[in-house]
């Protein structure tokens, strides 16, 4: 069953402005670890704000345990511990008393409650810290915490979005394994990372995301077929408002796989770009673009494709 | 019910830790109280140097001893005494002192002071001379035999007819309220006089009883005539039994004096106080609309949206963190009554006080919750929040009395917390009963209902 299921997410700040998340879809399965991999700016938080009822999505479902984020938001957080990019914790509060307080607002109490603070103390290695203020923890045990803090009560899903960044190798490592051990103890984790080599290491499927759209999805051998199979033309045009149509106009094309807009440029995935070539030409004369740059490009950006061990 | 007081608890452990906070919410508006006050004179605060009137009716020779006290080495620069002649229109001129703050206390020692505290002193007086207490070293005065019965039987009565007075002499300090560590001290250095005198006439009493018994041994007594006298003092002796009996008659001595201390009715108005009570809505509101600002600190420190994804309604999110802000507000004005009050400040009824400032933390919080929900962004909210604090001060009079202010100053400011909170205070301090001002507490709920509408109206506006 899936756990968690998205169908043409949109979700937009303003009005006007561009879609942080751009119509996304993909489901999680129970007890199934979901990297979404993509550059800064790409949409990861959005996207997980919009799961985690944060932000109500501006068209398009989500639904987290059959529970859709709109009309049952309450249900919704019920099964979700979210791990916020940013550090979220009280600075002139202990770290015992983040966690106790985290804890009873998620609605844990008594025996419960002081077992779970236990457990992730020791699992953070803060026992020792616990009575101390979190303003004066190292920036890795902060981290630690909020990894902590979100992991209370071991929901069901848990969400975690940048867990790494700004730390040490070695906490790092130690951030890794604790993922691999909340799959074996049957939770379901939707990660988000920059890392290419994080998402291959933890996940069953990974998402590329890049200007709030996913760009591929699989599992890590079909990603690695996908690179291997197929090969990407970029074009770019002297008049750059007609780039949308343009787009409208090559995906309707037989063999054309996927087309998305990347930095101002048309990407698309085909299985030989030679032979496409002169058909996406003569496809942009006829909406009245003139001679369009066209380059050979990679189907997934230089830090997205998997490495071959 | 229960998530609210975790948020509540977290919202008070946050602020007290806080050192910035405690400094603005706490440390400033007391200090500023002070510099006002002392600014104005009547400090009250000091602790040398207390104005102190005497005024002495006692018609016996005992309270020389308690006038004493005040000249005594350690309370000499504590204390500026003035002793006042025992008349009644000198005692009306120092009353009046003391209502006007001028001075700290008048002390009235009683004109039965003597009487009351050892009936049988003047008889001994009489009989043994002035300075009684000079037979104390063993010797024996060399008296007829009719001062031997008079003194025998004054002494026998003065034992056994205790005087049962319905109330006992009062030494009344006359006190100003505005005085209150002042009159502590001037209480203890009377309390010692006090314990000094019955410490005195214990010693005469032994003195006497020594001198009777040792009359009694060598046989003066016992030759003279069987009168009535005679035989209730051989009982009264043959009672106790000897050199014990002397130890209980002393044990068994009670001061029938009691010290008062008396307030005026009417009070005068205190800088000091009106300046407590001012500054504390001022820093009161100052506290709550920043703490507005804590909201924004929270939803910029990510806390905020992490609160917003636990499974909690977030009005109760919202509501716990306005009733946090609520009762750190409530507790910065109960520690501002307690801070003031011990330098002085007298706020009113403690019970009427303690409703007033409910009541009041409630209204500013209105206020705080009507300027956050019409207000564009957090951070517009809290200069909003800060320049309103000013002006609704300014307006309702909290830097000149309030009834200084012009008369549209007066009622345009009746939309302030600031306003029903002087208004409020100033009544309790002239001495208001809870009562007496139940229509100025309804005055300000009705302000705070009509700014939690606003505000709903407010938060509808932006959140639909
Ligand atoms: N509160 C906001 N208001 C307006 N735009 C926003 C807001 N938050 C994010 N955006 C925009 O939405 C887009 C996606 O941002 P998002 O934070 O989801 O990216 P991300 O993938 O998490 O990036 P990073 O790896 O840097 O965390 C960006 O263009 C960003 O500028
Ligand atoms: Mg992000």
């Amino acid at each position: 069953m899936a756990l968690v299921k998205v169908e043409d997410l949109v979700k937009r700040y303003t009005p006007e402005g561009p879609n942080a998340v751009d119509g996304i879809s993909f489901e999680i399965q129970k007890g199934e670890i979901f990297s979404l991999l993509g550059p800064n700016g790409a949409g990861k938080t959005t996207a997980i704000s919009v799961i985690s009822t944060l932000l109500p999505p501006t068209s398009g479902e989500a639904y987290v345990n059959g529970h859709d984020v709109r009309t049952e938001p309450m249900a919704v957080r019920q099964s979700l511990g979210v791990v916020p990019q940013d550090l979220a914790l009280y600075g002139n509060l202990t770290g015992l008393e983040n966690l106790r307080f985290w804890g009873e607002m998620r609605g844990l109490t008594g025996a419960t409650l002081k077992r779970e603070i236990d457990e992730k103390l020791e699992l953070t290695g803060l026992t020792e810290r616990a009575g101390d203020r979190v303003n004066t923890y190292s920036g890795g045990m902060k981290r630690r915490l909020n990894l902590a803090v979100g992991l209370l009560g071991n929901p069901p899903l848990v969400m975690l979005d940048e867990p790494t960044v700004a730390i040490d190798p070695q906490s790092r490592r130690y951030i890794l394994d604790w993922v691999k051990r909340m799959k074996d103890e049957g939770l379901t984790v939707l990660y988000t990372t920059h890392y290419m080599e994080e998402a291959q290491e933890l996940s069953d499927r990974i998402g590329i995301i890049d200007h709030g759209e996913l760009i591929a999805l699989g599992t890590l051998d079909e990603l690695i077929q996908l690179v291997g199979q197929q090969e990407t033309l970029m074009l770019q045009l002297w008049q750059g408002d007609g780039l949308a149509d343009f787009k409208e106009a090559v995906q309707a094309l037989e063999d054309v796989d996927q087309a998305s807009i990347r930095e101002g440029m048309l990407v698309i995935n085909v299985p030989s770009a030679e032979a496409m070539l002169p058909t996406v030409l003569s496809q942009a004369s006829a909406l009245d673009h003139r001679n369009p740059r066209a380059e050979p490009g990679d189907r997934l950006p230089a830090p997205y494709r998997p490495r071959l061990a | 019910m229960r998530k609210l007081w975790i948020l509540i608890l977290k919202e008070i452990r946050l602020t007290f830790r806080d050192r910035g906070l405690i400094i603005t919410m706490l440390v400033t508006p007391l200090v500023i109280t002070l510099v006002i006050a002392g600014a104005f004179g009547n400090g009250g605060s000091g602790l040398s140097d207390i104005p102190v009137i005497l005024i002495n009716k006692d018609e016996g020779f005992l309270s020389e001893e308690l006038v004493n006290v005040f000249a005594m080495e350690g309370v000499t620069p504590l204390v500026q005494l003035e002793v006042a002649p025992n008349s009644k229109e000198a005692e009306a001129a120092a009353r009046a002192r003391v209502e006007s703050d001028d001075v700290a206390v008048l002390v009235i020692i009683p004109s039965d002071l003597t009487s009351r505290l050892y009936p049988f002193s003047e008889t001994a007086q009489e009989i043994l001379g002035v300075d009684f207490e000079t037979w104390g070293e063993g010797e024996t005065p060399e008296l007829t035999e009719a001062e031997w019965q008079a003194l025998s039987m004054a002494y026998v009565q003065s034992q056994i007819q205790t005087p049962a007075p319905s109330e006992p002499a009062e030494v009344v300090l006359y006190a100003s309220p505005d005085w209150r560590i002042s009159t502590m001290i001037v209480k203890s250095i009377v309390t010692q006089g006090l314990t000094q005198l019955q410490l005195t006439t214990q010693g005469y009493d032994a003195i006497v009883s020594r001198i009777i018994r040792a009359q009694m041994a060598s046989g003066d007594l016992s030759m003279s005539d069987q009168d009535n006298a005679q035989a209730e003092l051989a009982d009264t002796f043959a009672g106790f039994g000897g050199s014990q009996g002397a130890a209980e008659l002393e044990q068994s001595y009670d001061l029938p004096i009691r010290l008062r201390i008396k307030s005026p009715s009417g009070r005068g108005f205190s800088w000091l106080s009106y300046s407590a009570a001012s500054q504390a809505m001022l820093f009161l509101m100052f506290a709550i609309t920043s703490g507005g600002r804590t909201l924004l600190a929270e939803q910029e420190g990510g806390t905020l949206p992490r609160l917003l994804i636990t499974p909690n309604p977030p009005l109760t999110i919202l509501l716990g963190k306005m009733a946090g802000i609520a009762v750190t507000g409530l507790m910065q004005m109960l520690l501002l009554w307690g801070a003031t009050s011990l330098v002085g400040a007298y706020w009113g009824a403690p019970v009427a006080v303690a409703i007033s400032m409910v009541v009041l933390v409630l209204c500013a919080s209105g206020l705080g919750a009507f300027i956050s929900a019409w207000a564009q962004s957090p951070g517009q909210a809290g200069a909003v929040g800060t320049a309103f604090s000013l002006v609704a001060a300014a307006l309702s009079g909290t830097f000149v009395p309030r009834p200084n202010m012009p008369a549209w100053g007066q009622t345009v400011s009746l939309v302030t917390p600031n306003a029903w909170g002087i208004e409020i205070f100033s009544n309790l301090q002239n001495g208001k009963s809870l009562q007496e001002i139940l229509p100025l507490l309804g005055g300000a709920l009705a302000l705070t209902v009509g700014y939690y509408i606003l505000s709903l109206i407010g938060f509808r506006r932006q959140f639909k």
